[in-house]
């Protein structure tokens, strides 16, 4: 069993209910057992990383999944076991490759509807869209989670994460509780002048209403759920804040602490800026959950600094 | 020179229609009053930038000592200052730098963008910063200079034969500054996490955040305009012809490469500083020509005052529109979307000369078995096809297909492999056309804006239609690529369709092209990679559908073409010799030009704007000696299948499972082999 599943089960007893760490806890390894039990597991191509983490939280390994390179830059929790091939790229998947492969289905999202003929050729296509015009990707992603479980056959299993991921915000809300009076904003580093800020329709604010903080960002946001601003745009909220992700691009940490905007930026000037280790922006329950395990343990640390 | 004079008697006659001439007859008063009317606009929307973001009472003292509790005077002290500064200092650069290229070069087209500077400076960077950042420590000035200097030497290898005609400049400077856009979006291709980052900077967004760049560029753009400022008179002495100049003892070599190295220092500086600015120094020096500025030094004056003038005003004005301190609107895409139509707007009022028609004048190799170099393609072609369709990589390693393993691969193979073969095919045709009809060796539906047109179109549709399939995708690129046809055309017309405008046009078009993707791609839209992806020429999505469509509509157009082939062999001759033998130049011209559309769009919708094929494959034909215009088309349209398939094979195999766009392989490979054949005379 990783490791890291393990240290998560022990870091997240601490603070969520009992009911919800004995099923983190247990999960990967029912899921261990079951795959190991049947005779013939499905043979399952995963084209994005969000339906692929909870595949994998399920106790499902994907034969095969894309832009494989970037999973320990961009997701990397859970491990993605080393027998999972890599396709080519999201948008232009290798069709003879996937032909070779003989998969069973192959799991997509609505991103992908352009292509989707081309795979249909190759095996049965099924869809999932956590993210779209309409928001809440949480509440799509305990639906997808329910669909993706009761496809491989482990329905219980399902509940259980879902389960297990409700109790974990459950117990980071009632811990961050005294810290939640500020707002805080979340964001990606683009280039040391702008940002990607997370609000409405993102993921990241559907964690924020759970467990009880406001996102700071309260303006515009495209259907990922993120807007590209300048980082002064990040002003408006005197007591704001900064929670921002790895990885940061080519020479943006440099550089970001010269420059006197930046200094003069309310969060600086508080020290409030908190940096966090990479969170698929656009996963699922999962993302969710290490979202919210990063983002208390970067704000309780900063507290207890002072 | 006689077109020198000419372009500056057009010039005065412009001038003298708007102002009467007076008092004033020696001051370049319009240019004066342009320059009047831009900065008020640009005063007027810097002063309601300001006070959205400022009360009125704070200004002086956030200018000289703000109040860093004050987040607002922060703002305007460490963000919209340098803005305003650096906006002023680029478009002075920028026109001072279009105003001495002009003259150097002798070409009233030069400028940073038009001679591939401006390109060259952006990609060196962009390369450094993705594969050797150690590089950037030495100053980003030296990696721009770098870059800019091997893409002003490959532009005068390019035209070096033509003695830097003001057409062949410039179009040299487009292949080049298409070569290094291919590179770019290889690059991007292979990282597209950093997507976002890389085009909101070289897009040429103004944005600040203190006082650092406005301190870098202040010294180097000064000393580069002190230099130039020494040198007036050797350069306006360049201006006349060679012989008056040397004269009178000037050292015409010294000087005009100082000039050149002084202006390509201020591209470079300025590239270095903010990313592209598109067109501000073509439009400056320009603009400062037509509003009366006859003499070097009142140009020398007039182009940067529009430079600065013109980009204050189109910066304050993006920043009206996107709120303060907007990013997402890259002003130099902004001043490049404005400045293609500019350019459009001059082409039919500016007088260049008539170029000398190329291919009759060169001295290339004539085989006497022309049936025996085709039939040498023909086989290399087969051979090719063979590899591509039964070899490739697959989980296990390499393998060469046979019998029931092989069905379901050839099932996903033939169709690339024979659109990428009709693509090839279709756009050499069209690149053979081109060339004979304008009888200047650069020509090409690449070149002239017509591929451009079809990805326009394509890109309406992507991003009008929320679902829009291969249908809609092809039937939006056709009409694109007719729309720029018909801009071309109407641009043509008043020279009886003749090369030089048309080419020039697409130029245009191009760079408003460019300057549209730029702008998409930096508003960080996920669909903006779908886009690059079939920029690119990507033949991943073509199915048997498509395969057959497109291979329909080639063959359709490949049986039409024998009956141009009497018209190809005489248009090189020049429009005198095709009148007196009796054909009606213009309606044929017309014709060619349906037919280039017609092959371009059918082949653009297969592997994108960017190959170099219609440019490349023609000149392979014409080396291997076949110089009339039958066999001539029949060896282009095979190398051009061949190169297209090899591509295609290529970008399939060589980094599988991912996938190289084979239009981007043709465009790598094809660059090089292109600028090594005009270059060898």
């Amino acid at each position: 069993m990783p490791e890291s599943h393990i240290k998560t089960a022990f870091r997240a007893r601490s603070r969520m209910t009992r009911r919800g760490a004995l099923g983190l806890f247990v999960l990967p390894f029912t899921g261990l057992a079951c795959s190991a039990l049947e005779a013939k597991p499905l043979r399952i191509v995963c084209l994005d990383d969000g339906l692929t983490e909870t595949l994998l939280m399920l106790g499902v390994r994907p034969v095969a999944i894309a832009d494989r390179e970037v999973w320990e830059k961009w997701v990397v929790e859970p491990p993605l076991p080393a027998e999972v091939a890599d396709v080519g790229t999201l948008l232009e998947p290798n069709l003879e490759f996937l032909q070779q492969l003989r998969p069973d289905i192959i799991l997509a999202i609505p991103y992908l509807d352009g292509i989707k003929p081309l795979l249909e050729r190759v095996a049965p296509v099924t869809t999932i869209g956590i993210y779209t015009e309409d928001g809440q990707p949480y509440r799509r992603a305990i639906e997808a989670t329910r669909q993706l479980a009761r496809l491989v056959g482990k329905e219980a299993e399902g509940e259980a994460l879902i389960a297990a991921t409700d109790a974990s915000l459950l117990g980071i809300r009632q811990e961050l509780a005294p810290l939640s009076a500020r707002p805080v904003y979340v964001v990606n580093f683009m280039d040391p002048r702008n940002v990607r800020v997370y609000g409405k329709k993102s993921l990241f604010q559907d964690v924020f209403d759970r467990i009880g903080l406001s996102n700071a960002w309260t303006g515009e946001t495209n259907y990922w759920g993120f807007s590209t601003v300048g980082i002064d745009g990040l002003a408006t909220s005197s007591d704001a804040r900064l929670a921002y992700l790895e990885p940061l691009p080519e020479g943006a940490g440099g550089t970001l602490t010269e420059s006197p905007v930046w200094n003069a930026m309310p969060f600086v000037r508080n020290r409030s800026i908190m940096r966090l280790p990479a969170v698929l922006m656009f996963g699922a329950l999962p993302s969710a959950s290490r979202f919210a395990r990063v983002l208390a343990k970067a704000m309780t640390g900063e507290a207890a600094r002072g | 020179m006689a077109e020198d004079a000419a372009t500056l008697a057009e010039h005065g006659k412009l001038a003298g229609r708007t102002w009467k001439r007076g008092m004033f007859a020696n001051q370049p008063v319009s240019a004066i009053l342009l320059c009047m009317v831009l900065s008020t606009a640009a005063m007027a929307a810097t002063v309601s930038n300001l006070t959205v973001q400022l009360p009125s009472a704070l200004w002086l003292r956030s200018l000289i000592a703000p109040d860093i509790d004050d987040m607002r005077q922060v703002l305007v002290h460490y963000a919209f200052l340098p803005r305003l500064v650096v906006s002023l200092l680029c478009g002075a650069a920028l026109g001072l730098a279009g105003t001495v290229l002009q003259q150097v070069l002798r070409n009233p087209l030069a400028s940073p963008e038009t001679i591939g500077v401006s390109a060259g400076a952006y990609l060196a960077l962009a390369l450094a910063s993705l594969l050797a950042p150690s590089l950037l420590a030495f100053g980003r000035e030296w990696v721009a200079l770098a870059g800019a200097f091997i893409a002003l030497a490959a532009v005068f290898a390019l035209s070096w034969h033509k003695g830097l005609s003001p057409l062949s400049v410039v179009l040299a400077g487009l292949v080049v500054s298409l070569y290094a856009g291919a590179i770019g979006a290889a690059l991007i291709v292979l990282r597209h996490e950093w997507l976002a980052s890389l085009f909101i900077w070289g897009a040429g967004s103004l944005g600040q955040q203190d006082w650092k760049t406005t301190l870098w560029l202040l010294p180097r753009a000064g000393a580069a305009a002190l230099t130039i400022g020494l040198m007036v008179r050797p350069l306006t002495l360049l201006g006349l012809d060679d012989e008056g100049a040397r004269s009178l003892g000037v050292p015409l070599g010294v000087y005009r490469f100082a000039g050149l190295v002084a202006a390509v220092a201020l591209t470079a500086f300025v590239v270095a500083a903010v990313g592209v600015i598109g067109f501000v120094g073509l439009a400056a020096a320009t603009l400062a020509r037509i509003g009366g500025a006859r003499r070097l030094s009142q140009r020398l004056i007039m182009a940067p005052l529009i430079g600065a003038s013109l980009l204050w005003a189109a910066d304050q004005a993006v920043q009206v529109a996107t709120g303060p301190q907007g990013d997402l609107l890259p002003t130099g895409a902004i001043t490049a979307l404005l400045g293609a139509p500019l350019l459009l707007w001059l082409l039919p009022r500016l007088a260049l000369g008539w170029e000398v028609p190329a291919l009759t004048a060169e001295r290339l190799p004539r085989t006497g078995q022309p049936g025996l170099v085709l039939a040498a393609i023909g086989v290399s072609l087969l051979l090719l096809l063979g590899l591509a369709l039964l070899c490739g990589p697959g989980p296990h390693g390499w393998t060469v297909g046979f019998g029931d393993q092989l069905q379901p691969l050839l099932s996903w193979r033939w169709p690339r492999v024979s659109a990428a073969l009709v693509a090839g095919a279709m756009l050499a045709l069209a690149g053979l056309m081109m060339q004979r009809l304008t009888g200047n060796p650069m020509a090409s539906p690449e070149v002239m804006g017509i591929s451009a047109g079809a990805a326009l179109g394509m890109m309406v549709a992507l991003f009008s239609f929320s679902d829009a399939g291969r249908l809609v995708q092809t039937a939006a690129a056709t009409v694109g690529a007719f729309a720029a046809l018909l801009v071309t055309l109407a641009i043509g017309r008043r020279a009886a369709y003749a090369p030089e405008r048309l080419l020039l046009a697409g130029v245009a078009l191009t760079a408003l092209f460019d300057a549209l993707i730029l702008v998409l791609t930096a508003t960080g839209d996920p669909r903006a990679m779908l886009l690059l992806n079939w920029l690119t020429g990507s033949t991943y999505g073509v199915d048997a559908n498509a395969a057959l469509l497109t291979g329909g509509i080639a063959i359709v157009l490949l049986l039409l073409a024998p009956l141009f082939m009497r018209w190809l062999d005489v248009l090189p001759l020049g429009p005198s010799a095709v009148q007196a033998l009796g054909i009606d130049v213009r309606k044929t011209r017309l014709l060619v030009l349906l037919m280039v559309a017609a092959l371009t769009a059918a082949s653009t919708l297969i592997v994108g704007p960017l190959t170099f094929i219609g440019l490349m494959a023609p000149h392979l034909a014409r080396r291997l000696g076949l110089a009339r215009a039958l066999p001539q088309a029949a060896g282009a349209v095979l190398a051009g299948a061949l190169i297209m398939v090899c591509a295609d094979w290529i970008g399939r195999t060589a980094i599988f499972p991912r996938q190289i766009p084979a239009g981007l392989v043709a465009t790598l490979i094809g660059g090089p082999v292109l600028m090594w054949l005009l270059r060898r005379r």
